[in-house]
């Protein structure tokens, strides 16, 4: 009933946008701009390369979705607000207010027609950072409350109760005694190990709560993975949430929150290594943007399992055999992890040495298409069946492998291809890459 | 915006197919989920211990159980439950027990 209520009174606000929002909202937007970013906002020479970037744009041929269109929306803000020229003869330049039509316009493109997935970045002529200038939008937004129900209930559940599905401490407690006592069956030791709270461990491992609450696989990978190489590590009982909707929902303050919490959790525990899960907002989240969210340098390393697995592979410290996994295998690069992450050949290297059959999809690393899920898109249901169309270019880019598993180190990338699988009947297994290596894993007997 | 007719009735979904109001659940609109959203034409005994848990969990504490839960409840191990549900625990097996869609990369 809550989410209901929601989202009518979202409907309502988004009809009504009183003028004291208005007023609050463009102080939030100039608190939020500094020189470079008016630079960039200045920048755009209307060249319109930037379309045939964007799967969305791709999928309906809509003009609402060109990127161009999407970063004039905020330029036009910006020019009325804090230029000369738009101040006072604002019909000149094109410049619009923030009012009650610009603001539904916003929420329509800047979170209804957007997965941030920096594409249009890449092939900028201008270099412009338009999904970083989309997110700073939509962080406008968010100081007024006009954020889409379903993505700002799950900053709110982060918030509230310490990870993204409102997971109870004893409700994560059990789930991991339980996977701990199929890992033993699973490596007939029964002193194989899932460690909670174990201080001084090398490494902290975090996950996507979406694998505790339902889909516990990829948990039970990883925990073979470091069972096989008897690797120091742990979770730990408070903290284990590698997401950050605060990416999508542009709030600083409470994306710092979320990652000022795995801080929290390394500084208790006195861990080397934050190691973060196979998330990609969670990566460009944790690795790259929560030292800026929180004004503070990391004490410690901060790594990818991706970079944590391919390097047990290099220095032999696990053993694969490629022929357990037989059938035709390609990758997905999720765009927060690759394109804006940087994290590009390690995932190649691990799939190559796990699988006997394995093809790249065309374009791929940095150039990959977004599979539309991501951006806070899955959380926004209003926006839905656009997603699933904003999706075909990755589904065509999957059926063209001809591949009959699709890996990809990203949980919300998972959730998204298995609806393109379902929607376009692909017919494919879709894995995080720690579930293929775990597949192809040798276990010495100890 | 969708629905299903059951029984005459006209029930509203979300656009993900999740009922857009939780209460109006029984066993006749579960069937109707599970058809139309999981291709499921004949729900099972096994079907419905995972529904009925699942929906209890859910009037009780107003939220999707653990799949932990489901499996140590149903007896079922957790690969059967993809078997019974190809969408999987939140998008099949919730939906069909007329949850509301859960907050998260889901």
């Amino acid at each position: 009933m809550a989410k209901i209520e929601q989202t009518d009174s979202f409907e309502d606000k988004l009809k009504n946008i009183e003028q004291e929002d208005i007023k609050k909202a463009s102080s939030v937007f100039h608190e939020k701009l500094n020189s470079d970013w008016a630079a960039h906002l200045n920048s755009c020479v209307h060249c319109g390369l930037c379309a045939e970037t964007c799967h969305y744009y791709l999928a309906d041929r809509d003009i609402k979705s060109l990127p161009v269109y999407k970063l004039n929306l905020v330029n036009q803000v910006f020019k009325k607000y804090f230029t000369f020229a738009g101040k006072k003869a604002p019909g000149w330049i094109g410049a619009r207010e923030l009012d009650k039509q610009m603001v539904q316009e916003w929420v329509d493109s800047l979170f209804g027609r957007c997965s941030l997935c920096g594409r249009c970045f890449l092939n900028c002529t201008m270099g412009i950072n338009i999904p970083y200038l989309i997110r700073t939008a939509r962080g406008v937004l968010s100081a007024v409350g006009l954020v889409p129900p379903g993505l700002q209930s799950t900053v709110d559940t982060a918030i509230r109760t310490g990870n993204n599905m409102g997971i109870s401490k004893q409700d994560w407690l059990e789930t991991i005694e339980w996977l701990e006592e199929e890992l033993q069956a699973e490596v007939n030791d029964h002193k194989a190990r899932l460690p909670l709270d174990k201080k001084g461990a090398k490494l902290l491992y975090t996950i996507n709560p979406r694998e505790a609450m339902f889909f516990p696989l990829s948990i039970s990978a990883v925990g073979k993975i470091f069972y096989a190489t008897g690797e120091d590590w742990t979770f730990s009982s408070e903290y284990f949430d590698v997401t950050n909707y605060g990416l999508y929902n542009g709030d600083d303050e409470a994306a710092g929150r979320m990652s000022g919490r795995l801080v929290q959790a390394m500084e208790k525990l006195g861990c080397q290594t934050l190691v973060l899960a196979e998330c990609g907002h969670g990566f460009n989240s944790n690795r790259w943007e929560a030292p800026e969210w929180l004004k503070k340098k990391y004490e410690f390393e901060v790594k990818s399992i991706l970079q944590i697995v391919s390097d047990y592979i290099r220095e032999g410290r696990i053993q694969l055999d490629p022929s357990r996994n037989k059938k035709k295998v390609t990758l997905h690069d999720p765009c927060n992890l690759v394109r804006l992450g940087g994290v590009i050949e390690e995932q190649r290297y691990i799939v190559r040495n796990s699988v006997s059959n394995f093809i790249e999809m065309t374009p791929n690393r940095e150039k990959n298409y977004c599979c539309g899920g991501g951006g806070g898109q899955l959380a926004m249901t209003r926006f839905a069946e656009r997603r699933l169309k904003a999706g075909k270019i990755k589904a065509d880019q999957i059926k063209n492998t001809g591949a009959e598993v699709v890996v990809t180190p990203c949980h919300n990338c998972i959730d998204q291809l298995m609806e393109l699988n379902k929607h376009y009947k692909l017919g494919v297994e879709i894995k995080t890459v720690c579930e293929i290596v775990a597949d192809a894993l040798i276990i010495n007997k100890k | 915006m969708k629905e299903i007719e059951v029984k005459g009735k006209k029930i509203a979904l979300n656009d993900e197919g999740f009922l857009e109001h939780p209460e109006e659940w029984d066993e006749e609109v579960a069937k109707a989920l599970a058809q139309v959203e999981e291709g499921i034409e004949f729900l099972t005994d096994e079907h419905w211990a995972v529904i009925n848990y699942i929906r209890n969990h859910y009037m009780e504490k107003k939220l999707a159980p653990m799949v932990r839960k489901i499996c140590k409840s149903t007896g079922f191990q957790l690969k059967h439950i993809f078997e019974l549900f190809p969408s999987g625990p939140a998008k099949g097996a919730c939906k069909v027990a007329g949850l509301p869609k859960p907050d998260g990369c889901v």
